[in-house]
């Protein structure tokens, strides 16, 4: 059994072995309710790095998703009094609308996606400190619970958070899988110069990736916001780091082509279960950081495919 | 007339233009802002910008990034202002010693970085961006949370003592420029920076160890960043996990608007400085003349694309991830 085998077994084998070691640690841990409302804790999250899936399975990256957000909420919010729950309408757009922006200055006018996606968040928190007075919002509560109440409510003792992003996992893995789009993106993230070549129009096909990214992430953003009943410019800022490592310890490589939407599910729930294991383990909150940015590292010299790379910039 | 419009002139020339069109539109909006208080002022906020926009602009020439600076500036200022008041608290006593030990922290963060990207063979986007997030949980847990007040006068004299208008800090970044053109234009090791942003295959291929030019790159540029840090904290007299926040966007913007081209090889520590003036211009004019200083970032976004799509020259670029 040579590593390279097992590679692909290894997110959820460290998801089961990390599950074991805290439950072991303490047996609370494993209790249905606590794990239910772990992993409704952690859907806004989720939300943000499946979005983060598609534009790291093209290659790129995606480091608008958390100004994106918190511009959301801040929409969320002020949008809520007037156009009730077609505020959820004008938050996609608008995620949709500043992808797709990324997505066209970095195919059409070759600009590196990290550099677009960190100028167009730029743009997207000027729109959320503009938009929000520079100040946190609170929602009315009753408004919130007639447009939105549905997202957080709870049924058969399930958060309706847990639908929310199974709905929006199932869609995306309906996406991945059974579509011709789809197909694209595996195509463009295996090798870019072979997709050009049978005729794929790959630009295309990126500026959907970076389109769904946003909108994932307004998505997220919209979630948190009502979650909070509130929103502000700057109320999803430490949401980048957990969900860029989501996506890398579930096994989509920052190389891209393999991995997808199943593995970021697996990723962010070993990232909950660090979160939590932290606590139980009675390590600060303050080297939670810490903790992400060395799992981060080595997920990604785990995964990345040095293949692909002739020389590493 | 036509043949000096050339696109490599107008590259070149394009960030001294805005720069110069930004300063005459801000004083015709607003005469206050042509002043030397004024230009005092966009001095003292320049002055750590500008060491840490020289530090990355290093490793943007040799066609790498750095996007580490939020976590080690933090951790070098933190560093700093621990020892510092340890040794006694004031300039005047051994605590000086506390100034090159930050910029020993510097160099030794930008050395693990450099490490990271290198030996792991992970992309510094990435393998920076992750080191920037542990160093900012590092200095998070050095302090706890708590802000360092660091009130010795002699230290704070950066800031209070002026010469000529314009305050110590200004003259200590100077000095600091002049000693990355130094580097830059008169030294092998930022001639090998230029070899490896040039093309990489051909600078190795000619016998050039590109891997330790990587690793001293990203030592050099975390020496700046600790310069910054320093500054930073001599600006306001506080250190905190807060103190290196913002400068990622800030620096990268500042080196990309100044025209050094993100692929590498192409421009340099004067093109950093015409782009550091340029962000903290539209900074504080925005401000002079009664602007919200959030829409900033959105008008430095839209400005960065602009610099990269005018930098880039599409006949070499194949492929952009």
């Amino acid at each position: 059994m040579s590593f390279e085998r097992i590679k692909t077994h290894l997110p959820w084998i460290t998801l089961v072995l990390l599950v074991a070691i805290v439950g072991m640690a303490d047996a609370n841990f494993l209790r249905p309710h606590n794990l239910i409302n772990m992993a409704a804790d952690i859907v806004p999250l989720f939300i943000m790095a499946l979005g983060m899936t598609f534009a790291i399975y093209i290659g790129g990256i995606d480091l608008s998703a958390q100004s994106v957000a918190n511009m959301t909420t801040v929409i969320a919010t002020v949008a809520l009094p007037v156009f009730g729950v077609g505020a959820a309408l004008i938050c996609v757009v608008a995620g949709l609308g500043l992808g797709a922006l990324s997505g066209f200055v970095t195919t059409r006018l070759l600009v590196p996606s990290f550099v677009s996606t960190l100028a167009v968040g730029g743009i997207a928190y000027s729109a959320g400190q503009y938009l929000s007075g520079q100040r946190a919002l609170y929602m009315n509560a009753e408004m919130r619970d007639a447009s939105f109440g549905w997202m957080v409510g709870n049924s058969f003792g399930i958060p309706h958070e847990i639908f929310v992003g199974g709905v929006l996992v199932l869609a995306a893995v309906f996406l991945q899988n059974r579509t011709t789009f789809g197909r694209a993106l595996k195509a463009v993230g295996a090798g870019e110069p072979a997709a050009v070549a049978s005729g794929i129009n790959v630009a295309r096909v990126k500026i959907m990736a970076f389109a769904l990214s946003g909108m994932l992430a307004a998505i997220a953003g919209l979630l948190f916001s009502v979650k909070l009943s509130g929103g502000s410019p700057t109320i999803a800022n430490g949401f980048l780091l957990p969900a860029i490592v989501a996506v890398l310890v579930g096994g989509t490589p920052l190389t891209g082509g393999v991995g997808g939407v199943v593995n970021t599910l697996i990723g962010t729930l070993i990232v909950a279960v660090i979160r939590s294991s932290m606590l139980y383990f009675e390590i600060d909150a303050t080297q939670q950081q810490m903790v992400f940015g060395l799992v981060l590292i080595a997920a990604i010299a785990l995964t990345i495919d040095r293949s692909k790379m002739r020389i590493v910039k | 007339m036509r043949s000096y419009l050339t696109r490599d002139a107008l590259v070149k020339w394009a960030p001294v233009i805005v720069l110069i069109v930004l300063v005459l539109f801000f004083a015709l909006m607003e005469p206050r802002f042509f002043s030397v208080r004024n230009f005092a002022r966009i001095g003292i906020s320049s002055a750590p910008a500008l060491m840490i926009a020289l530090g990355v602009t290093f490793i943007i020439i040799m066609g790498s990034i750095d996007l580490s600076m939020e976590g080690t500036v933090s951790v070098c200022a933190v560093a700093f202002a621990f020892a510092f008041i340890a040794m006694g608290g004031t300039l005047a006593s051994y605590a000086w010693l506390a100034l090159p030990l930050a910029l020993v922290v510097g160099a030794a963060v930008g050395l693990i970085n450099g490490l990271v990207h290198v030996k792991l063979r992970i992309p510094s986007f990435m393998a920076s961006l992750a080191m920037g997030f542990v160093g900012t949980g590092f200095a998070l847990l050095l302090t706890g949370g708590d802000r360092i007040r660091v009130e010795d006068e002699l230290f704070r004299s950066l800031l209070t003592v002026r010469f000529l208008n314009f305050p110590i800090m200004v003259y200590v970044a100077l000095g600091f420029l002049l000693i990355a053109w130094f580097i830059q234009s008169r030294t092998t090791l930022g001639r090998n920076f230029y070899a490896v942003g040039g093309g990489e295959e051909l600078a190795h291929s000619s016998g050039l160890n590109v891997n330790r030019v990587r690793l001293m790159g990203f030592t050099l540029a975390g020496m700046f960043y600790a310069v910054g840090a320093l500054l930073a904290v001599g600006r306001i007299g506080i250190a905190e996990t807060a103190t290196g926040n913002n400068f990622m966007f800030v620096s990268i913007t500042s080196v990309v608007v100044g025209g050094t081209a993100l692929w590498g090889g192409i421009g340099g520590v004067w093109n950093t400085l015409v782009g550091v003036l340029i962000v903290n211009v539209i900074n504080n004019g925005m401000v002079v003349i009664g602007l919200p200083g959030y829409v900033q970032d959105g008008v430095l976004g839209i400005l960065v694309i602009i610099a990269v799509v005018l930098s880039t020259d599409r006949k070499s670029v194949t492929f952009v991830k």
